[in-house]
């Protein structure tokens, strides 16, 4: 089981109060993922949930045992940290074994329990080397085996990818995913990358200031975003917005439209503007339009066969059915 | 939550250690500057026992204020606090940026240099005052005693006799006496301390920026524009840290100059109140409050500089 | 292109030669004392024999006879080695608390520890003997040497464990909690392996100043806890027909800790400096 739940749960530090009263359900076995710029307070969350940050008022509940006064290791949670955290002097096979350890576990239950660990994260070669012999990858691995032997009620990530090369990311990206298929136990998930939301998350928190600013399946997200901030910060590229007459056409103070969901043409189109650089990534073109009338630029992804010049006229057309329409509070408008 | 008391509590022994350490003593030393307290008095005996009823207001101080050395005290405090930091910046700076390159024995010149830093402070002024500087049996009575045979020799040479007989005779100086012994201290601590301010540069110096280095020499920078403009500024902060360090050390002075001002006039704060505490206590208590409050008018400036400059 | 040439090549000889003799100069005065040492007292003062005499070792066989040195030595050793560990047993804790949880006075507490190594000792010299001699009954004892030695190192010592503590990150200390290490636990499984480079060469400077002392050594002992500051501090006098064995005492007192020296001085930048200067 890992059902956790925050009721009304602030932070302070000082006068400075980064998570407003938050009520949040993380229902077991949810692979659930904290997204939100830097500085967003999703980091402190995750470290409250830990343990690792005291609460300033509020509840923790882990399967319905109030854990707001309980230690970080009494919580059966395991953290898996952006640096790795690995204890240096200590080989692989210690790391690992370090928290059954601590537990007063049986030494052949450890050895076994290591061995599973590694044979799992392909680590059975490195058991004895220290941790500065690893590469990034692998240091990632032993940081998961440690958290794996633990047996947690639910794993917590602090960006644990953020320190590894684009390559590595996604590989170490489809083996937690993996991973937790596989054990199916709840996984909590922080990171600014909304890519690795996108792809890994059953549920996406999405935070700004300590405030949630929406809960939801990626997809859901994606659809539906319910502000304005939302819908900017999920997609890739950003959704374009529009403000002034052409968005008071569609009742809005504002409206907003994926670059996905623009269709370009070389002469006829709603909009009109000049092509000011296109990048060809070969599946797909993305254009920056300049002089449209309507906003400072606007990014289109067209199809990798597509081919328009710096300077050429270009003519636009959103597909209507999926124009996002928010009020003058930034608030969806369905 | 209580997993973050028992790691606070772990600072307790320390500060109450050293709570008691400041605390006690000082409050004794307060209670004595205000008393009439005496170790040996034929005409006074009760004033050898510690007592209230000895009360003396601020007679004590007054006394100390008017005594004719308690100024030359302060001023000799300064001075030689003032002069050895002065001189083992300069030098630091100087002997830092000689050894940085890269030479045969660098190493070894290295180990030699900082060796001056570990002799202990009684050692070092025996050895310099004795040794070195002694007017008489000392190298430097010796090389002035060698320096005037020579030139005595000289001037029985034939056809430039003459010139070396306009010579005086060279007389080796005393660091024993008032004035000089003050120079005396300051050349064995500078001594000991430069090691200190070339290891610190030396090792500032290896993290110079040696792109923005290639930069200047590409923008027409001689070796002195690239000292005055790069490397100075670089060096800011291990200056303000060597001062700070060694000002922390200094301002309690002692033991070279009990060594070589025993029997003359040469006095800083610390040693004058020994002279006090031979016979007169609230004297010399007196006068240790004068050195606290001295001592806190610095640490004052000190430490918010250390402050600024470590916990940025 | 001449010119850079020429320069360089002058640069190359020259540079390294003014390196030599300033490091020379500097070393010269332990030189000295060495090479005194190995004079008999008639010898050290002749101009004749200055470089050129016959080395004998009598002073160093001398040396208990003429100053009964090893009891100072041994009186040396003992407090230093003990005011070290126990200011490293007060210490360690104390600066573990500070650099990992560090409350809103932290930094107010570093600095005011700092501030008791500036009080001019003197200050309270005469409270001093007066409490340790007429009501405590410790004067010239080993423990009120070694407490006094500890107390004055304490400041500098947390100062330093501190620098190296915060250099280990918050991460490692962090996961340790998540594994179920309690607060002894962290000290002895992650500090103390972490930070041991750190931890041995403060207690090796702490050693250094300890040895070195010359305030409350000379003004707290008499004979029994009498240090060799003590034993070279009552010899002061211009001893000129002596100097031979003086030499030879000074240079028993100091090698060691010399030799010591020579082994940390990286580390003595780090420490010294609070870590500011790397």
């Amino acid at each position: 089981m890992g059902r956790i739940v925050l009721e009304n749960v602030t932070k302070s530090f000082g006068d400075a109060h980064v998570i407003p009263p938050l009520d949040l359900t993380i229902e077991d076995g949810e692979f659930t993922v904290f997204v939100g710029p830097s500085g967003c307070g999703k980091s402190t969350l995750l470290r409250l949930i830990a343990g690792l940050e005291e609460t300033t008022s509020g509840r923790i509940v882990i399967d319905d045992a109030d854990v707001t006064e309980v230690s970080p290791s009494k919580r059966g949670l395991a953290m898996v940290f952006q640096s790795y955290a690995l204890y240096p002097h200590m080989t692989v096979r210690k790391n690992i074994a370090f928290p059954m350890r601590m537990a007063g576990v049986p030494e052949s239950e450890q050895e076994e329990r290591v061995m599973a660990a590694a044979k799992s994260l392909n680590l059975v070669d490195y058991l004895d080397r220290k941790p500065g012999q690893l590469s990034g990858g692998q240091r990632q691995r032993v940081a998961i085996g440690r958290a794996i032997v633990r047996d947690p009620t639910a794993f917590l990530f602090d960006e644990p990818l953020s320190n590894l090369d684009a390559a590595l990311r996604v590989g170490m990206r489809l083996e937690i995913s993996e991973m937790h298929e596989r054990m199916k136990t709840t996984m909590i998930y922080v990171t600014h990358d909304q890519v690795e939301a996108m792809t890994m998350a059953d549920k996406i928190v999405v935070l700004q200031a300590g405030v949630i600013e929406q809960v939801g399946t990626p997809l859901e997200l994606y659809r539906t975003p319910r502000n304005k901030f939302v819908a900017g910060f999920i997609g890739s590229p950003k959704m374009n917005f529009i403000t002034g007459e052409e968005a008071a056409h569609y009742g809005a103070e504002t409206i907003g439209v994926r670059p996905e969901h623009i269709q370009v043409s070389a002469d006829s189109g709603k909009w009109t503007g000049k092509v000011s650089v296109s990048e060809h990534l070969g599946s797909d073109t993305f254009f920056h339009i300049h002089d449209t009338g309507l906003a400072d630029t606007i990014t289109v992804r067209a199809d990798g066969e597509v081919s328009f010049k710096h300077g050429d006229t270009i003519h636009l057309t959103p597909r209507e059915d999926v124009v996002h329409k928010f009020d003058a509070a930034g608030l969806r408008i369905t | 939550m209580s997993n973050r008391t028992l790691p606070r509590l772990l600072q307790t022994p320390a500060v109450v250690l050293l709570l008691f350490w400041m605390l006690i003593p000082l409050s004794m030393t307060l209670y004595f500057s205000f008393i009439r307290y005496v170790l040996n008095s034929l005409r006074r005996p009760e004033w050898t026992k510690p007592s209230l009823s000895n009360w003396r207001g601020f007679g004590n101080y007054e006394f100390v204020l008017n005594n004719k050395d308690f100024l030359l005290a302060i001023q000799n405090s300064l001075l030689i606090v003032c002069s050895i930091l002065f001189f083992t910046v300069i030098f630091g700076i100087l002997i830092a940026v000689l050894i940085n390159k890269s030479f045969p024995g660098q190493g070894i010149v290295r180990v030699l240099l900082i060796s001056p830093f570990f002799v202990m402070p009684a050692v070092n002024a025996v050895l310099w005052i004795n040794m070195i500087l002694d007017p008489v049996l000392g190298l430097q009575g010796l090389a002035v005693n060698g320096l005037n045979e020579v030139i005595q020799a000289l001037r029985e040479a034939p056809l430039i006799g003459w010139f070396f007989s306009l010579w005086p005779e060279l007389t080796p100086i005393s660091f024993r006496a008032t004035q000089t012994s003050a120079i005396a201290v300051i050349i064995m601590v500078t001594w000991q301390w430069t090691p200190f301010a070339v290891l610190i540069f030396m090792t500032s110096l290896q993290s110079e920026d040696q792109q923005q280095k290639e930069a200047a020499i590409l923008d027409g920078a001689g070796a002195w524009s690239q000292f005055r403009f790069l490397t100075l500024p670089h060096l800011g902060r291990p200056i303000a840290i060597v001062v700070m360090i060694q000002a922390i050390f200094h301002l309690s002075l002692y033991a070279e100059i009990e060594i070589v001002s025993r029997g003359n006039g040469n006095k800083n704060l610390p040693y004058l109140i020994g002279e006090f505490a031979n016979n007169n206590i609230g004297a010399a208590s007196a006068t240790g409050i004068f050195a606290v409050i001295l001592a806190n008018i610095v640490a004052f400036f000190l430490l918010r500089m250390i402050g600024k400059t470590l916990m940025e | 292109m001449a010119i850079v040439a020429q320069h360089s090549r002058f640069s190359k000889i020259a540079w390294p030669v003014l390196a030599w003799i300033v490091g020379l100069l500097f070393f010269f005065p332990i030189f000295w004392m060495v090479l005194t040492s190995f004079k008999t007292d008639a010898d050290a003062v002749k101009p004749e024999y200055l470089f050129f005499f016959t080395p004998t070792l009598e002073n160093y066989a001398n040396m208990t006879e003429n100053y009964d040195y090893w009891r100072f030595a041994t009186n040396s050793v003992i407090v230093s080695v003990f005011a070290t560990a126990f200011t490293l047993f007060v210490g360690i804790p104390s600066a573990y608390a500070m650099a990992f949880n560090p409350s809103r006075s932290t930094k107010d507490v570093l600095m005011w520890m700092l501030s008791t190594k500036m009080l001019p000792a003197a200050g309270v010299l005469y409270p001093m003997t007066f409490l340790t001699k007429n009501i405590l009954g410790i004067f010239d004892t080993h423990f009120l040497v070694i407490l006094v030695l500890s107390l004055i190192n304490l400041p500098i010592v947390i100062w330093m464990l501190f620098t190296y503590f915060k250099e280990i990150p918050k991460d490692i200390i962090e996961a340790g909690k998540m594994d179920g290490v309690n607060t002894w636990g962290e000290i002895r499984e992650i500090l103390i392996p972490l930070a041991w480079g750190g931890i041995a060469s403060t207690a090796l400077l702490c050693f250094i100043f300890c040895w070195n002392e010359a305030y409350w050594t000379v003004r707290l002992t008499t004979t029994d806890a009498a240090t060799l500051s003590k034993l070279i501090e009552g010899n002061r006098a211009p001893e000129g027909l002596f100097f031979g064995r003086l030499s030879a005492v000074s240079t028993a007192a100091v090698g060691p800790i010399v030799v010591l020296g020579w082994f940390c001085q990286k580390q003595l930048v780090q420490g010294l400096t609070f870590g500011a200067v790397k």
